[in-house]
């Protein structure tokens, strides 16, 4: 131990002059003398009943500092990242998130909360998810939505568990896209593996997926077929109808993964044969995040037994008026163990929160308005690259969501290097082809980057 | 004694509290074609339309409405709602903290020396040799070192023989769910009447088919498993691994380390032991510490450093991945600045206060507490009242009730962790509502609670009548 | 609590009856059973023309708290389930043995590991 050996247990007053006590327990000296003394202990220590051969003698080495010192440590860290205009995406979106989002999320009653199983005092928070809730059921026609996974590749992870459940013995294949992020496909790969379920992959088309190749992998072992809109090269799949009609001949289960904003353009999924949507909903409400997500589960409501994850309900208080509470929790691992429909306790209620106050915040036409522009945005970039010299953009004529590819008569790591030394981060997908993701986030910095782009080839 | 009457807002009108913001607006717009085929555009979207003054009010009425660790004492056994610090919340607001998860990692430098220096601290607190940040909660957590259980399992030629995952009776749901979801058959072991593991019966039930045991320590009642070196022995003669779920770290910071109980995988409640936001239920994170034996099954990408350069690497026989990017990076973030704040003898001086608080508490409250010593909860028994009763009347005392009806082996269980973060005099007013709903009339108990923003809520109907969104609302 | 045990019933002790009538086979669970589970919001019944083995979980029956597996006390054939649960899931708390009654099954399955309502009555 560092410091004084003697000393078990810091007060208020010790730990102004020697920061060596936990600044969040308000105890003073003579409270924590009080409280020892009503529990006839002389020593915090005695209250401890480890054996001495595992006993903890040593120091963790970690130093304490104060809030203004660890704060600018941390300030200092961050800023040797280097500062970059994103044009990112391939599954993991920034929009702008309203100030009003971070400062109703912060209130403490919200983000200092525990999940509401007191429903009663928690009634801001249950309608706040019942409205998230709702706002998905309207985006995806399906008729539930929970109150969240943790993120698309988890939420993707679970819709497969829930399709082997709802088709009970048989079926031992899943179907994805030959475009799915490898770490979406990895997480799938790990929570099929003990249903005993393998991954296969459809292959794509030019970049979407079309019935024949659906036709061709399918039989009636697949337990669910997996698509994305718009796809990790950002193309909007354009056979949705007649591939649900065709997994819905082998009584699989479709799912779709996508997004709010996405979703606010494109004919409901529902309306197409889909049976689960998943997706990062965490689009709207928080920034890019290092890939921290919100995971969108809504399906329908035949599997409202088996749907994993906590569900908001509404009710009657005893005095007749509607209320709010968590429901259908046999489901959950807390009541059901190990015949759970998933292991999740703990969720992204906060972000769901969040992602519901920007929902609400852009309302129907703020939503297909930023929709609209993730429409246009994409295709205006990729004609301006097009006009420079060695550049051909967009690589596909498809129709693009957010996103673009570009080929580049050039190495592409090496175009993504120096776009990098001028401030521009973009992707390398392979030797000579880069992906851009355009929003309303860098929208502004279009001419710059055009401008770096043309540079670099030249 | 304390007062409390929690905020109602209610119009009028609508026949629920504050309206939904369906009832206050629902607009339906035409969508355009933009630039897309008929059959891929929907036609119209209708939700609600409202301008930011509406919003923040609607959501400022619903915050009063809720309750949080700063409305007041929030003692949930297991939970471990203590205090969370403001400044963490600035330093993961700050545009540098939001990289892309896509970003080479020679541009974020920054974001990587946290991640890394975050591993390296928790594998210093837990006595674990490497750390993975991916989990985004605990039970992801679990579900992560049951992934590593099994890989090392395959390793050694024995994937196919071990087939069993060891829980106690008296274990988190999630243990037995995650077992199940990586594909184990759950043997439930149940605890000796001195509410502890009992050593006989996980001998009779270890075997060449043991997988695993996954354990907590302290226990759910708050027990210290004196025999862990023993219950070790025994798992790792029998050729299984010993899992350590971290919902009870806060009680051994700087005074027993599960790594050098025997543990071989524990995961860490970030949202617990280090104080970052429960947020209604999440996000958390729930990292995995493992020894280095098993360093190489973890998931990818891991982060090094390497001359002062911090890079990613895949371990040699990773399981993959358990995330689709990093993690839950905010929350971790969050976790890293408050062990920076606290440093190694304030998260030592944290535990200390957490079980004196538990153990202070417990002497000051009119029901018996059937199982010690414990450490930072303890679990006490409501008798002859219904222990959710109880809880519910309790809140119209202003406090937020323990867990209830868990563990089991307490009847009527009422399961306390008070935490560090409560004053005494805040104790004395919890054990205030303790002692005040143990002298009310059962009537009381039933009819409660009645200073809450609603009554006592039917989850019988909600539950007999599913009604999950406000379109659901209009159908009946 | 004195719970009701009707005479001329057999009972599993997993605390399902079964009622012989006509050549088919009723069965319910008990009014103890229901008792123990609370108020019941979901009942999971198999098809009709499922094949049942005796001790098979043929269906799932729900309250807040807890989620019970209901056995089949003999062998037989599913022929009938009582639809009116499907949205009155609390007719098996009103009445166990009347209007909540689960299936009926065809069955020549001559058990006599069953108990008279005497023999379960000391059971619970």
């Amino acid at each position: 131990m560092s410091g004084n050996p003697e000393l078990s247990i810091t007060d208020r007053d010790e730990q102004n002059a020697d920061p060596r006590g936990t600044p969040y327990a308000p105890h003073t000296a003579d409270e924590v003398e009080t409280m020892l003394e009503a529990i006839d202990a002389d020593d915090v220590d005695e209250l401890f009943d480890i054996g001495e051969s595992i006993r903890f003698d040593g120091s963790f080495d970690i130093d304490g500092g104060s809030e203004q010192v660890v704060e600018r440590r941390l300030r200092e860290t961050l800023a040797r990242n280097d500062d970059a205009t994103e044009f990112l995406g391939r599954g993991h979106y920034s929009h702008h998130v309203p100030s009003i989002v971070d400062h109703i999320s912060l209130r403490s009653e919200f983000i200092t909360s525990y999940t509401q199983y007191q429903p009663e005092v928690t009634q801001g928070f249950l309608q706040a998810l019942f409205e998230y809730q709702s706002m998905l059921v309207e985006l995806t026609g399906l008729e539930i939505a929970n109150c969240s996974m943790y993120d698309a590749a988890t939420a993707l992870g679970e819709a497969a568990t829930l399709a082997a459940r709802v088709r009970g013995t048989s079926g031992s294949r899943v179907l994805v896209p030959e475009y799915l992020r490898p770490e979406r496909r990895d997480v799938l790969e790990n929570y099929v593996d003990g249903a005993d379920l393998s991954v296969e992959t459809v292959p794509a088309d030019d970049g979407v997926t079309t019935p024949d190749a659906v036709e061709r992998a399918i039989d009636d072992d697949v337990v669910m077929a997996y698509l994305e809109s718009p796809t990790t090269e950002g193309l909007l799949e354009e056979h949705l109808e007649e591939i649900g009609a065709l997994v819905d001949d082998h009584d699989a289960m479709f799912c779709l993964g996508s997004d709010p904003v996405a979703l606010s353009l494109l004919r409901s999924p529902a309306s197409v044969g889909v049976d689960v949507v998943i997706g990062d909903a965490s689009v709207l409400g928080l920034p890019a995040s290092y890939g921290m997500g919100l995971g969108l589960f809504a399906c329908r409501e035949e599997y409202l037994r088996q749907v994993p994850g906590r569900l908001v309900g509404a009710s009657e208080d005893a005095d007749g008026n509607r209320a709010f509470t968590l429901t259908l929790q046999t489901r959950e691992q807390h009541i059901r163990r190990e015949r759970a429909t998933s292991n999740i306790c703990t969720n992204q209620a906060w972000v769901a929160l969040r992602t519901a106050i920007h929902a609400a915040s852009l309302g129907p036409s703020g939503l297909v308005s930023l929709a609209t522009t993730c429409r246009e945005l994409p295709e205006r970039t990729a004609a301006r690259l097009d006009e420079i010299d060695g550049v051909s953009a967009p690589v596909r004529n498809r129709y693009h969501f957010r996103e673009f590819r570009a080929r580049v008569d050039a190495d592409a790591e090496a175009v993504v290097a120096a776009l990098n030394d001028d401030g521009f981060a973009i992707h390398a997908v392979d030797e000579e082809t880069v992906q851009l993701c355009v929003t309303d986030v860098n929208e502004h910095r279009i001419d710059d980057l055009v401008d770096a782009v043309e540079g670099v080839m030249n | 004694m304390q007062r409390y009457t929690q905020t109602v807002w209610n119009d009028g009108e609508s026949d629920g509290y504050e309206p939904l913001l369906s009832e206050r607006s629902l607009e339906t717009v035409e969508v355009p074609d933009a630039g897309l085929p008929d059959d891929l555009t929907r036609d119209e979207l209708e939700l609600p339309e409202l301008s930011e003054p509406e919003l923040a009010r609607h959501y400022t009425r619903l915050s009063q409405m809720n309750y949080g660790i700063d409305s007041g004492p929030y003692p949930l056994g297991s939970c471990t709602m203590k205090y969370n610090p403001k400044f963490t919340e600035d330093v993961a607001a700050l545009p540098s903290a939001s990289v892309h998860p896509d970003r080479d990692a020679e541009s974020v430098q920054g974001t990587l020396e946290i991640y890394h220096g975050l591993q390296d601290y928790l594998g210093r607190i837990g006595g674990m040799d490497a750390v993975t940040l991916q989990p985004p909660a605990g039970a992801a957590g679990e579900f992560t070192g049951i992934l590593i259980a099994k890989a090392y399992h395959e390793a050694n030629g024995e994937g196919d023989q071990r087939t069993e995952v060891i829980v106690p009776t008296s274990a988190h749901g999630t243990n037995f769910a995650t077992a199940a979801l990586g594909g184990y058959d759950v043997v439930e072991l149940p605890e000796t009447d001195d509410g502890r593991v009992d050593v006989e019966g996980l001998e009779a039930a270890v075997g060449d088919t043991t997988a695993a045991l996954m354990l907590t320590n302290p226990n759910t009642l708050g027990l210290f498993e004196r025999n862990i070196e023993e219950i070790a022995t025994i798992i790792h003669d029998a050729g299984g691994l010993l899992y350590y779920d971290g919902a009870n770290l806060n009680a051994l910071l700087g005074r027993a380390r599960p790594g050098d109980m025997g543990f071989d995988i524990m995961h860490y409640n970030v949202h617990k032991t280090f104080a970052t936001p429960h947020g209604g239920g999440g996000p958390g994170a729930g990292p995995v510490g493992v020894t280095e034996e098993l360093a190489e099954f973890l998931p990818s990408p891991q982060v090094r450093e390497t001359n002062g350069e911090f890079e990613l690497f895949e371990p040699e026989r990773s399981i993959g991945k358990v995330h689709g990017a990093m993690g839950n990076w905010l929350v971790l973030l969050k976790a890293y600045a408050y062990i920076e704040r606290l440093g190694g003898d304030g998260l030592r001086d944290a535990s200390a206060k957490a079980v004196l608080n538990a153990n202070y508490l417990a002497s000051q409250i009119d029901l018996e507490v059937p199982f010690e010593p414990f450490h930072h909860e303890f679990v006490a028994s409501a008798g002859e009242r219904d222990a959710a009763d109880f809880a519910k009347r309790m809140l119209d005392y202003g406090v937020h009730p323990p867990t209830t009806k868990w563990p089991e082996n307490v009847s009527e269980a009422l399961m306390t962790e008070p935490t560090e973060a409560e004053s005494k005099s805040s104790l004395d007013q919890l054990a205030a509502a303790f002692n005040a709903v143990t002298a009310d009339a059962a009537s009381d108990l039933e009819a409660a609670p009645s200073e809450t923003s609603a009554s006592r809520i039917d989850q019988t109907s909600a539950a007999r009548n599913p009604r999950l969104s406000w379109q659901q609302l209009d159908e009946s | 609590m004195e719970f009701a045990i009707p005479d001329g019933l057999s009972y599993a002790e997993s605390h399902e009856w079964i009622d012989r009538r006509d050549g088919v086979v009723r069965v319910g669970i008990t009014d103890f059973a229901q008792d123990e589970l609370g108020d019941i919001v979901f009942v999971e019944l198999p098809a009709e023309g499922e094949t049942l083995e005796r001790d098979d979980a043929f269906g799932l029956v729900e309250s807040i708290k807890a989620v019970s597996d209901v056995y089949a006390p003999i062998s037989g054939t599913v022929v009938e389930v009582n639809e009116a649960l499907r949205d009155r899931p609390e007719l098996v708390n009103e009445s166990p043995f009347d209007d909540g009654w689960l299936i009926e099954l065809e069955s020549s399955d001559e058990p006599d590991h069953l108990l008279d309502a005497d023999e379960y009555a000391e059971r619970i």
